[in-house]
């Protein structure tokens, strides 16, 4: 069933066209890579279909679960399930990562409404801990949101963010990028293990094929110039690395 | 008691001198203090009312977990106590302190000039009460002392004059609550504050103040810092008030003397807040730090300053002033100054002034909370201030006092 639809969406950046008339669509509890060169709009996409203010639509639609999205605040979108990975999320001083998660995340929520802080006597507190753990960022966890994280830090915490939020689609804009081999197993196996609930679908932006072979994801959208040039699958990755995005276009593509 | 009449002179000589910073107020339209000050029995012949008041700033009346507290209504009553088992620590009202001691002479209007302006003037010139702290040499006293002081009557003055002495080798935390019940009609609150911190001892003093709508604040305040001595002061106002001015100055007269002046602004209503600190850095290698954070909403007006001086080198001091605006109708403005006048003084700066970023915004919105949610969380974050040489005790008054102005502002 297809959970969210983009129907020949047009899509500026302070008055510089970025997406021209892209169609897609995501199922339920697939999993999803797009791919292609920088400034292709693989990144507006996403932060077009999250709400960000500076990403005019200017034509066309998106649907959620049958339903047009384009007038539902950011706040909406994120509540009716649908959650982004930031490449460069800013920092928050004062708030600290591990009140932020229970703050966000239904399963964790033990405070009273107006609670701003969790209190020592937290209940979910083990259950967050060994999700912070499991993460390799219990560092992070008293420390204030994205305040001096390094590069793979601020992956992994926007991960335990948007996984927190039990979202049903979760765009991840290159959540592979900067991690050394251990941390990208790490944010492998976790994707893995949500995959194989199939509950949430997962669209990851990435240049990498180590976090998409690892997912063996369902399908591949290749976008140049704002348009979808190809969709493929996982047998098309190896090829795609060998010959780079315009020899591979070139040979896929009528002339 | 020349030095007595000296000083009555220098004050009379100043009664006209206007204050260097803040609006004017003419002194004639107050009703001053006559008599001396009355000894509370217990915590029974205070209200409830008054203990609400107190627990706003942050103070326990039941002091469970004090030292020792001292507790002033307007000028006309007191509750001074130490607990048993502190030893080291004297609290008493000044006027049995000036009586105890002769010494304590020397301690009065030496920090604070009496002829700073006509404030500090016309304080000397009526009758004053107020409190005085000491730790004993070496003493190191690790629950925080509690003093509070009350303005109850209208159209009158309080008229403060406190004396806190950290003698040598000696560590002290005072938790310090002012507030006025809402009913108050423009009173005064003059308040002089000096504080001497010896050799190698450190005193941390935390004020949080909760005023009412129609009251005039104007704290005179000074520090004087010893070899080695750390001085931390954290300044946290959260409600409306009519006009506020204070300008703590801090002298560090001793090598490695060291002083933090922090202050947390939460401007509300159509209050106008003049804030700021002065250090003084007269000594090689001692070190001082301003940090200001002001939010303001409504049609609050803040003036948040800093100054620096470097009369020494080998010095060192930085200025942190950031101010977030809510309000259109609102305005902040940051003026620090750096004055250093030899070489080897390092004075630095930084000051942002702004609006919420939407930045931040549409990230804690992306996470579901909504606009306003998203805002006060900001706003919560902006304003915690984490201060590493506070009792963890005390850091969480002043987090939960501001948590509670914040909900109540919003």
């Amino acid at each position: 069933m297809t959970l969210l639809e983009v129907r020949d969406l047009r899509v500026e950046v302070a008055g510089i066209p970025i997406i021209g008339g892209l169609d897609l669509g995501f199922d339920t509890g697939k999993a999803y890579a797009i791919l292609g060169p920088n400034g292709s709009g693989k990144s507006t996409l996403a932060k077009t279909i999250m709400g960000l203010p500076e990403y005019v639509v200017k034509g066309g639609d998106i649907q959620f679960e049958g339903e047009s999205i384009l007038n539902k605040s950011i706040t909406e979108r994120a509540k009716m399930g649908i959650a982004y990975a930031f490449q460069t999320p800013p920092a928050i001083p004062g708030i600290r990562l591990e009140d932020f998660i229970c703050k966000i995340c239904p399963d964790y929520a033990c405070k009273g409404e107006d609670d701003m802080f969790m209190t020592n006597g937290c209940v979910c507190k083990d259950t967050l801990y060994d999700d912070f753990e499991r993460l390799g960022i219990a560092n992070l966890a008293k420390r204030d949101l994205n305040d001096g994280f390094s590069g793979g830090e601020l992956k992994r915490s926007e991960l335990f963010q948007v996984l927190s939020m039990r979202p049903k689609i979760m765009f991840l804009d290159e959540p592979d990028s900067g991690l050394d081999y251990d941390s990208l197993k790490i944010v492998g196996r976790e994707l893995k293990a949500i995959r194989d609930e199939g509950r949430t679908t997962m669209v990851i932006i990435s240049h990498h094929r180590y976090i998409l072979e690892f997912l063996e994801i369902d399908k591949l959208f290749i976008l140049k110039s704002g348009r979808l040039v190809y969709t493929g699958d996982m047998s098309d990755i190896p090829v795609l690395e060998e010959k780079g995005y315009e020899k591979f276009l070139e040979g896929v593509l009528p002339a | 008691m020349t030095s007595d009449n000296e000083r009555k002179k220098r004050a009379k000589e100043a009664l006209n001198k206007p204050a260097r910073y803040g609006s004017d107020l003419d002194l004639e339209e107050f009703e001053y203090p006559e008599s001396d000050i009355a000894e509370l029995e217990s915590l029974d012949e205070i209200s409830s009312t008054e203990k609400q008041l107190l627990e706003s700033v942050g103070i326990d009346p039941e002091q469970n977990r004090a030292a020792g507290a001292f507790i002033q209504l307007d000028n006309e009553a007191f509750l001074a106590d130490v607990m048993i088992k502190q030893e080291g620590l004297e609290i008493m009202p000044l006027s049995q302190a000036r009586q105890k001691y002769d010494w304590v002479e020397n301690y009065l209007w030496n920090a604070v000039p009496v002829d700073t302006d006509k404030f500090t003037a016309r304080s000397e010139l009526e009758v004053y009460e107020g409190y005085f702290i000491r730790a004993l040499p070496g003493v190191k006293i690790t629950a925080p002392v509690q003093s509070c002081l009350l303005l109850k009557k209208s159209k009158s003055v309080q008229n403060v004059h406190n004396l806190i002495i950290a003698e040598e080798g000696s560590e002290m935390h005072i938790i310090t609550g002012c507030a006025a019940p809402s009913s108050v009609e423009r009173s005064l609150h003059l308040g002089i504050s000096e504080f001497y911190i010896k050799r190698n001892a450190k005193l941390s003093f935390t004020m949080v103040h909760n005023w009412s709508e129609k009251t005039l604040i104007r704290p005179r305040s000074a520090a004087i810092v010893d070899e080695n001595g750390i001085f931390v002061s954290n300044y946290v106002i959260l409600s409306p008030l009519r006009s506020i001015q204070t300008f703590p100055r801090v002298r560090l007269v001793g090598l490695y003397a060291k002083t933090e002046l922090n202050s947390v602004v939460n401007g509300v209503g159509e209050s106008e807040y003049d804030i700021g600190g002065a250090v003084s850095l007269e000594a090689r290698r001692a070190t001082g730090k301003v940090v200001s954070r002001s939010i303001a909403t409504d049609k609050a007006h803040i003036i948040a300053r800093g100054d620096l001086v470097g009369l020494n080198e080998d010095t060192k001091a930085r200025l942190e002033c950031d101010g977030l605006l809510l309000s259109s109708q609102a305005s902040i403005r940051a003026i620090p100054m750096l004055d250093a006048r030899v070489e080897g003084a390092e004075l630095s700066h930084e000051a942002t002034v702004g609006k919420v970023g939407a930045e931040q915004l549409n990230y804690l919105m992306s996470r579901g909370l909504g606009k306003e949610e998203a805002t006060s969380l900001i706003v919560s974050g902006f304003m915690k201030l984490e201060v590493p040489d506070l009792p963890p005790i005390l850091q969480r008054s002043i987090e939960e006092a501001i948590e509670l102005s914040l909900k109540g502002g919003m």
